[in-house]
């Protein structure tokens, strides 16, 4: 680059008060219509999260994690329980880890339509905003009559679960399901064939696997590329019930350019994830045991934990999502807890992503990964 | 041992290993050969993907860090833990070889006061410019009431006494 050219260069913050930049900001160096320098800033919604979780003890824990993103609570606040139960020994039982794997891929296909919404609101598309967000109260009806809240669920604790299925909540679980699946098919028709779509994604954003997974990318943006990486085939957690089922790790591959993936694609694989997680719990509904729902003695033995490290982590609805733990003995609290999120790798990503496009299509490359500042900043 | 535990330490006699569970293995690595361990889990697991790294203070100057990386082809997941020591400890930056390390290193610098040397950014990443050098996730940070004076939030009124004479 020249330098005459960054004479006439301009800097544009996009956030943190922009609309569609929900708690960060990116300077951006504009030459023209182009971007030449992208600087992803973070900390606007950092909440210390990590050094909170060192004051409470191992029941309160997951009440913060799940706050690190509210989309998929069920997801977030998994790997702390895991991480304890990991450490504490703890058995759950079968009717527990049933339930959770079902609620974890409603919280999953709730994230993925509220993303719907969002994006498409970015691009202006309004229809496919507003369409899947009407079909995301049916989620939230799930998620209300089970734990009473719509978001801060709090729904998995040491050694099981809090809320037990009842009749009503079946009911409404059974009528969100085919409710989906009557509305997926007509959604991916909208979406995909719309041709104005098509023409402000194909081709935005284009990386490949090895690129992608430098930055550390996972979950859809990896599997955009055709990498069938999971953690629910390839690392199962087992205090959940991914064993029970049959199903296949959604990718998408695309003749156009193979081991790469552009925003378009990334669609795609939203579907198919979405369409994926209906299956699972279809599969998983008739196969509810009957039980307990938490095991007795976890309450004890959540209150005081050895000395202990452990590391759990799930594919959550963006990518991996984990939890490092560290315990001294007979600790009450966290002596480390350590959040990996998944966007912190696709909001970095963004810095060697955007340069040498155009303006206009930053928030189509920054929409299409899905990133929620939670999960970086926590 | 998983084939990359070994490969490691045939190159680097330093580093001493430590399984974790299935296809999960931890190495104890000397703080000057963090780089060379990195650069073999970069040459011998091409699809490596880095999951994250981060600081534990251990009190009286002695920390450690935690990186963590995970192949999908192999179904590998490496964990490498290098101890360090002194008020201001450093350590080789490693995100030249792998790019998305680069935010979890400016972290672990905020927060616990370890140096990452010729890292290329090492502004703030989370934390406002005031609490530059403080080291928020030090356990000899204090975060209760005693630092209340610096916020300049006015502090909670004590609760009143009941009245009365004493309860027998």
């Amino acid at each position: 680059m020249s330098p005459d050219i960054l004479d006439e260069a301009m800097e544009v913050w996009f956030g943190p008060q922009h609309v569609s930049a929900h708690g960060w900001a990116t300077k951006l160096t504009l030459v023209g219509d182009y971007v030449v320098e992208c600087d992803p800033n973070a900390g606007y919604f950092h909440r210390s999260a990590e050094k909170v979780l060192e004051f409470k003890n191992f029941r309160q824990g997951s009440l913060v994690l799940e706050r690190m993103c509210m989309l998929e609570a069920f997801l977030a606040e998994y790997p702390y329980v895991a991480a304890v139960e990991k450490i504490a020994d703890i058995e759950v039982p079968e009717r527990a880890k049933v339930m959770r794997t079902i609620m974890m891929e409603m919280s999953r296909i709730h994230s993925i339509q509220f993303w719907w919404g969002q994006f498409n609101a970015e691009l202006g598309f309004f229809t496919m905003a507003l369409w899947p967000w009407v079909d995301r109260e049916y989620s939230l009806d799930v998620f209300e009559e089970l734990t009473g809240s719509r978001h801060t669920v709090s729904f998995s604790t040491p050694g099981g679960v809090k809320y037990d299925f009842n009749e009503k909540v079946m009911k409404q679980l059974d009528r969100a399901i085919e409710r989906f699946e009557d509305r997926l098919p007509k959604f991916r028709d909208m979406q995909m064939g719309s041709p104005t779509f098509r023409a402000r994604t194909e081709n935005i954003g284009l990386y490949d696997t090895k690129q992608g997974l430098r930055w550390g990318l996972s979950g859809p943006p990896i599997k955009a590329c055709g990498v069938p990486m999971d953690l629910r085939k390839d690392d199962p957690d087992p205090t959940l019930a991914y064993d029970m089922v049959d199903f296949e790790v959604p990718i998408t591959e695309n003749p156009e350019h193979p081991g790469m993936s552009d925003a378009l694609d990334r669609m795609e694989q939203r579907f198919k994830e979405a369409e994926t997680a209906v299956e699972i719990i279809k599969q998983l509904i008739p196969q509810i045991p009957d039980g307990p729902i938490v095991d007795p003695k976890a309450r004890g033995k959540a209150n005081r934990l050895p000395e202990g490290e452990a590391y759990a982590r799930i594919e959550g609805t963006r990518g991996i999502t984990s939890l490092w733990l560290k315990t001294q003995d007979k600790a009450q609290t966290a002596y480390r807890a350590k959040i990996r999120g998944p966007c912190i790798a696709s909001y970095y990503a963004l810095k060697d992503l955007v340069p040498s496009s155009k303006f206009a299509d930053f928030i189509v490359i920054f929409g299409s990964l899905d990133p929620y500042p939670g999960w970086w900043d926590r | 041992m998983s084939v990359i535990g070994r490969a490691v330490i045939n190159k680097i006699p330093e580093v001493t290993s430590n399984p974790i569970g299935d296809n999960k293995i931890e190495l104890l690595v000397p703080k000057e050969k963090i780089r060379e361990v990195v650069t073999i889990i970069d040459e011998e697991l091409p699809d490596a993907m880095p999951e994250s790294a981060f600081g534990i203070d251990l009190e009286n100057d002695h920390y450690e860090i935690i990186y963590i990386f995970w192949s999908h082809s192999t179904k590998t997941l490496v964990q490498l833990r290098v101890a360090l020591e002194g008020e201001h400890p450093e350590i080789e930056s490693v995100c030249d070889i792998f790019s998305g390390l680069e935010w979890h290193e400016r972290e672990v610098r905020e927060m616990f006061g370890i140096d990452f040397k010729n890292h290329p950014d090492p502004r703030l990443f989370l934390l406002p410019d005031e609490l530059e050098g403080a080291f928020p996730m030090r356990k000899r940070f204090q975060s209760d009431l005693s630092r209340l004076d610096e916020t300049g939030i006015t502090p909670p009124k004590p609760r009143p006494k009941p009245e009365g004479g004493e309860s027998k």
